[in-house]
């Protein structure tokens, strides 16, 4: 392994070709990652200011908010069993919203009941508003926005982190939302002690995946964590079944570019390799300098490549949802170097066939 | 215990009509110390009893011991460590690691089978370089070192792990006459001053003299063995 390190480091250029080769594929990972996280986070914020709490839908409606109605039967029932501290109604409707200077945008309005880590109390009167509203229209605490083909005002009292499901959201008390809609959209209003959702607050020692399954066996409904409804939408399917079939694909890449390499420089060194066999060397010692250059030059690719993936994704337009996460790019760096390492061992078989008798013949 | 002994060695290529006996029926005994000249025709097996002998090749037929070890016995990763710990090469090609310095290239060996370089190891090197005059080179690189000290580098590998046995191809082909001699008279030193066992294959006539014995071998077979005194009192008449 140290013979393997020293000649990275004495002749790094023989290995620039691979370095570059994989600094681009950590860039297009970063990249496709970014938009994968970014088109999901875009998506999902109401979902995720709910995590550690369970969300309750009605059985049929495949998790899916705008499909599912949940009466208040069935939310005394979900309250009555060990473990829930509370239950709260979560309704939604797309709409529009007009700023100050008279702009108009793209709304989620959500009615709600209970306070998260995220979303504090439902005002009396007023809304809170996530900070997409703040960052793409200049919306601030004081300013009044109308709601819906009826103007509905609403003082916007508080601003939140960035909640988008496909728009930015605004939340209100769901009586404020119930009277909202019933002047701008009464079709879409539920009936009176109708929610489309509940969310369940869990009890200090209650477990969310036990709790969730023994909520499943009440009648009509579907428990689920914020996790799964976020996996159930089919926006997030579509596009997480995507991005990660390319994403995916590019670590084939990977794999096949480092194999590629390194197969070609073990051609390159056979006869040194029959010279390091007849001095004693063993098939592991030799594959181990393979992969420890392997990982390093992963390594040096990782670190310019999130430089490089940092830059580049500054420079694109605002408007584009890419996010690094740093999850995402952990997951990336594992990713490649086991696929370095991975694509190493694919000249194993060439290095187990040299001869250590041809040193001298 | 005589460092390597042969006994009815045979190795033979290719089967059927293609089939070539390189080594028929090599008896060969190099006591510690001894220092044996192998000299033959291109073709005649040199290469192979070296090969065998060295460990890197098994025999067809026959026992082959080094140090007293029956190497027949040995799977691969046992000849390894057998190479490794009793067996030092001399390579005709020198073969020094390109990227390593020469220091490097002695310490190289001790590097395999999960051995680590300890302060031993490097006074060893430092003080093997020195008695081969590479005191002040130890920090460079193959090429930046002349073909006789590069020569001389090979013999401090071959013998930075204590061999019991040297196998040298073809020491002087490289060098010229002068050189030749320089590399020579130290490995003849180096060897003799350890006790090391050593088979030298050569063509080049100069080199005769140094060995305690010269062995010949024509169509695989062992087929004369002199005295080196004799052949000394031959090349003066």
């Amino acid at each position: 392994m140290r013979i393997g390190l020293k000649e990275l480091r004495r002749q790094p250029s023989r290995f620039a070709s691979v370095g570059i080769a994989l600094t681009v594929l950590v860039v297009l990972l970063v990249v496709l990652g970014g938009f994968l996280d970014g088109l999901e986070l875009n998506q999902t914020g109401p979902y995720r200011a709910h995590e550690d709490r369970i969300l309750v839908f009605s059985e049929s409606s495949e998790n899916l908010i705008q499909r599912s109605e949940v009466d208040q039967a069935q939310a005394a029932e979900l309250a009555d069993t060990d473990g829930v501290a509370a239950v709260g109604g979560l309704d939604l409707i797309s709409s529009t919203a007009t700023a100050n200077d008279g702009e108009v945008f793209d709304i989620v309005l959500f009615g709600y009941e209970l306070a998260t880590d995220v979303i504090p109390s439902p005002p009396a009167n007023g809304a809170v508003v996530d900070a997409a509203l703040t960052d793409r229209y200049g919306v601030a605490v004081g300013d009044t926005l109308k709601i819906g083909p009826s103007s509905e005002p609403v003082l916007v009292v508080a601003i939140v982190d960035d909640l988008s499901q496909g728009s930015p959201t605004v939340w209100v008390s769901t009586d404020r939302w119930r009277e909202i809609v019933e002047a701008g959209n009464p079709a879409a209003l539920p009936p009176e002690g109708v929610n489309q959702a509940l969310v369940v607050d869990l009890a200090e020692q209650a477990d969310i995946a036990d709790l969730a399954a023994e909520l499943n066996g009440l009648v009509g409904i579907s428990a689920v964590t914020a996790i799964e409804a976020i996996e159930a939408l089919p926006v997030v399917q579509q596009q997480s079944s995507t991005f990660e079939a390319i994403i995916g694909l590019t670590f084939v890449v990977t794999l096949l570019v480092v194999a590629l390499f390194f197969a070609l420089i073990t051609l390159e060194r056979i006869g040194l390799y029959a010279v390091l066999k007849a001095l004693g060397a063993g098939t592991k010692d030799l594959m181990a300098g393979i992969s420890a250059q392997a990982v390093c030059v992963s390594v040096v690719a990782l670190v310019i490549g999130f430089g490089l993936s940092v830059v580049f994704v500054s420079l694109l337009p605002d408007d584009l949802p890419v996010r690094i996460e740093p999850a995402r790019l952990a997951q990336i760096a594992v990713g490649v170097i086991v696929t370095a390492i991975v694509g190493s061992l694919f000249s194993l078989r060439r290095v187990l066939r040299i001869d250590p008798a041809e040193a001298i013949g | 215990m005589p460092a390597l002994e042969l006994n009815n060695v045979r190795k033979v290529y290719g089967t059927g009509e293609h089939q070539v006996v390189a080594l028929n029926d090599v008896d060969l005994t190099v006591d510690d110390d001894e220092m044996l000249i192998l000299v033959g025709p291109s073709g005649s097996g040199k290469t192979t009893l070296l090969t065998v002998a060295g460990a890197l090749l098994q025999p067809t037929s026959g026992s082959v011991k080094v140090g007293g070890t029956e190497i027949t016995d040995l799977d691969e990763k046992q000849r390894a460590a057998l190479r490794r710990d009793q067996v030092g090469f001399v390579f005709q090609s020198v073969n020094l690691v390109p990227f390593l310095t020469a220091k490097e290239n002695l310490l190289v060996v001790r590097q395999f089978g999960g051995s680590k370089i300890d302060n031993e190891a490097r006074k060893r090197a430092d003080q093997l370089l020195d008695e081969l005059g590479l005191g002040g080179r130890g920090g460079s690189l193959p090429s930046q070192l002349s073909g006789g000290q590069k020569q001389r580098v090979a013999i401090g590998r071959a013998l930075m792990n204590e061999p019991s046995l040297v196998l040298v191809d073809e020491p002087t082909s490289a060098l010229d006459s002068e050189l030749g001699k320089q590399v020579m008279d130290l490995l003849q030193r180096e060897i003799k001053g350890r006790g090391v066992a050593a088979i030298i294959v050569t063509h080049d006539e100069r080199v005769l003299e140094y060995g305690d014995r010269q062995v010949q071998m024509v169509d695989g077979v062992l087929s004369s063995d002199s005295e080196h005194a004799e052949r000394a009192a031959t090349a003066q008449a």
